[in-house]
């Protein structure tokens, strides 16, 4: 039986931007539900991962997900929040593969290039694909707090549905201060979004740094 | 691999990992499950803050109250600095003889709908008061300020519409589009560029919602530049002024006649649990709109009228606000005031510019500390935490008074910086 699955960070920057619901619903299967922030308006979020150590070595990772409600079960714990990553791209061909046999997460089947800058008090992570620009995104910081929260992320594909359960443990910062930008390119890898109508500014910003990503077994759900 | 080492079972949460935004979505079988992890959280939650929300009052929201302490139970004679109240009125003797009289002659309730056998004479009066007020040609009467948002917008707009709010609307505007069927879009606060943004293009019936002043951190809305864009493009306007009705304006009409825009203004709402203490919300527009907002208000005729007793001692509250214009003179010679100590003990009160003002604390784990000791130094007035603002934006929210005097707030200024001061949160 699959045990724990970890994956060592040296840092992970998440956007949280509004965007219409009605585009979440074209993203998400029906079964799954968009988190409103506003009526009518959910939230899609980026999040750039620079992982140190993991079963098949270093590398980059983006992940485009929409937030959706978690699944609530008594006597178990409950998750911060919960995620449908509808497109996931690796800078390694051997991070894609078992992150589509372990996980059955949807990738883009190409390697990615993706590069963090450090600011005074930020980052910048810059996503291509096919030699041209994908995404850039800016997270600022707040304070630096150790955290242990915890995640659940969706995966839908044509064998069925997939919950994990993801712990992020490590130095973490977090704010609503609105000093992020994000800007994604007109590319076949931002297909499913309507560009002008998701939001260039987060709403929150979560950068985590030094940490640790630990997936449960992955746990297959029944749907209608 | 080394960072593997560090733990191997999930972490167990504090009660602080968790707020109330975390207990509204869960997905399930069943519409229980939610329960229990809300039960368990808020267990921990009460005794460690949470228990200054609820605080059973004893006296009149008057300047000094008396409040239960919900963590020890003991009574607690504080200055009042939560309570809405603005004009100080609600407990004038001349509101409450007329609500005793009303009382006598018609007993309790209104006992029906406003459309059925539920209008009293006594709201007639009211609402012919409350239009001569707002100098407009007519004003419709619903039994709170939130049903009147709801009531009102739902009249008005319809599925294939677009309605749009400011980002921090009260929960009234939105629940009012949400059953409008309308599509809604936010703009960000106060900010006619992106309003701008988001109504190009956008064909078929629009309506743009604002409101006077901002609850949550007193700022006024720029009306000039909404209405300047709105118009542009056509949209009609909606101006919210829970806050700022009997208050802002030369005739106290609101932040619209502030701006000298009333003209302008499409639409005007209107709170009576503000300003004069009581209950109860309005439209008031030309006849024809309040007819047809008579006839398709569903909050108002789907509930009780206003009690009678209400309808009359507002009735006595307006003649107040008519007669005693030193009131609104006394609110700003207050706000003033209050500004201006805050300014030389350094506290931050955010873009308050009105009688809505934040104490920012801005830190999320020490705000129910800061607003602990301070009700213990004896001030009412409570914390407001995400997600009622945005993350680290944590606040003590005053309501000053013109029935404050200045030893009352001054008093107010020594505790609040001494205690920000004690938890490192505003310089020496």
């Amino acid at each position: 039986m699959q045990g724990l699955t970890r994956y060592g960070f040296r840092q992970a920057a998440s956007g949280f931007f509004e965007f219409p619901t009605e585009n979440a619903r074209r993203i998400l299967p029906s079964h799954i539900e968009p988190v409103e922030l506003h009526h009518g308006s959910s939230i899609f979020s980026l999040t750039a991962f620079d992982f140190s150590e993991s079963m098949v070595g270093p590398y980059g990772e983006v992940v485009m997900s929409v937030i959706v409600s978690p699944l609530v079960k008594p006597g178990k714990p409950l998750p911060k929040s919960a995620f449908y990553p509808y497109l996931v791209a690796t800078t390694t061909r051997a991070a894609r593969e078992h992150a589509i046999e372990r996980w059955h997460l949807p990738h883009w089947m190409a390697d990615v290039e993706i590069t963090f800058t450090d600011g005074e008090r930020d980052v910048t992570a810059r996503v291509r694909a096919d030699g041209e620009p994908v995404a850039e995104m800016t997270i600022g910081d707040y304070e630096w707090h150790p955290v242990s929260h915890l995640y659940q992320s969706f995966m839908h594909d044509a064998d069925g549905t997939y919950l994990a359960s993801i712990t992020m443990e490590g130095e973490h910062s977090e704010h609503e201060e609105e000093t992020g930008r994000l800007k994604l390119f007109e590319h076949p890898f931002n297909k499913q979004l309507t560009l002008s109508e998701v939001s260039e500014v987060p709403f929150r910003e979560m950068w985590m740094r030094k940490g640790l990503q630990t997936f449960e077994p992955l746990v297959q759900l029944e749907t209608a | 691999m080394e960072a593997a080492q560090k733990k191997d079972e999930v972490g167990k949460s504090s009660f602080s990992d968790y707020d109330y935004s975390n207990f509204y979505y869960g997905a399930g079988d069943d519409p229980l499950n939610l329960l229990v992890p809300f039960a368990e959280w808020y267990a921990e939650a009460r005794p460690n803050g949470y228990y200054l929300y609820q605080e059973p009052v004893q006296s009149a929201p008057t300047t000094r109250v008396r409040v239960k302490n919900n963590k020890t139970g003991a009574v607690q004679e504080l200055i009042n600095l939560a309570s809405y109240n603005y004009l100080g009125i609600s407990y004038r003797d001349e509101v409450k003889q007329a609500a005793i009289e009303a009382v006598q002659r018609y007993g309790l309730g209104a006992s029906g709908s406003p459309i059925l056998s539920g209008t009293f004479d006594v709201h007639d009066e009211l609402s012919r008061a409350v239009a001569r007020f707002k100098d407009k040609e007519a004003c419709v009467l619903f039994p709170t300020g939130y049903s009147a948002n709801v009531g009102f917008i739902s009249a008005m707009m319809r599925s294939g519409d677009t309605i749009f709010c400011d980002q921090y609307s009260h929960a009234s505007i939105v629940d009012g589009a949400i059953l409008a069927k309308s599509k809604t879009v936010f703009f960000r606060h106060n900010n006619p560029m992106d309003l701008e943004r988001k109504l190009t293009g956008v064909r078929g019936k629009k309506m743009v919602v604002v409101e006077g002043v901002y609850s949550m951190d007193g700022d006024i809305c720029v009306l000039p530049e909404i209405v300047e864009v709105a118009k542009r493009h056509g949209a009609r306007i909606l101006i919210d002024e829970a806050h700022s009705t009997f208050l802002f304006g030369p005739n106290g009409r609101g932040v619209a006649e502030h701006f000298g825009l009333d003209k302008e203004v499409d639409f005007h709402l209107g709170t009576f649990s503000k300003s004069l203490g009581g209950q109860g919300g309005f439209v008031c527009g030309s006849k024809k709109l309040t007819d047809y907002v008579n006839a398709f208000g569903r909050s108002r005729f789907f509930s009780c009228n206003l009690a009678p007793p209400v309808a009359a001692g507002l009735v006595a509250g307006l003649r107040i606000v008519d007669d005693e214009p030193q009131l609104r003179a006394k609110l700003w010679s207050n706000v003033a005031f209050l500004r201006r100590r805050f300014a030389e003990e350094g506290v931050d009160i955010g873009k308050s510019n009105s009688q809505v003002m934040p104490v920012m604390v801005n830190n999320d784990a020490k705000v129910f500390a800061v607003a602990e000791k301070v009700q213990d130094r004896g001030l009412f007035l409570q914390p407001v935490t995400y997600p009622a603002v945005p993350k680290h934006k944590s606040r003590l929210r005053i309501s000053v008074s013109a029935a404050h005097s200045e030893e009352e707030l001054e008093t107010a200024v020594q505790v609040i910086a001494g205690v920000l001061r004690e938890e490192g949160l505003c310089k020496a």
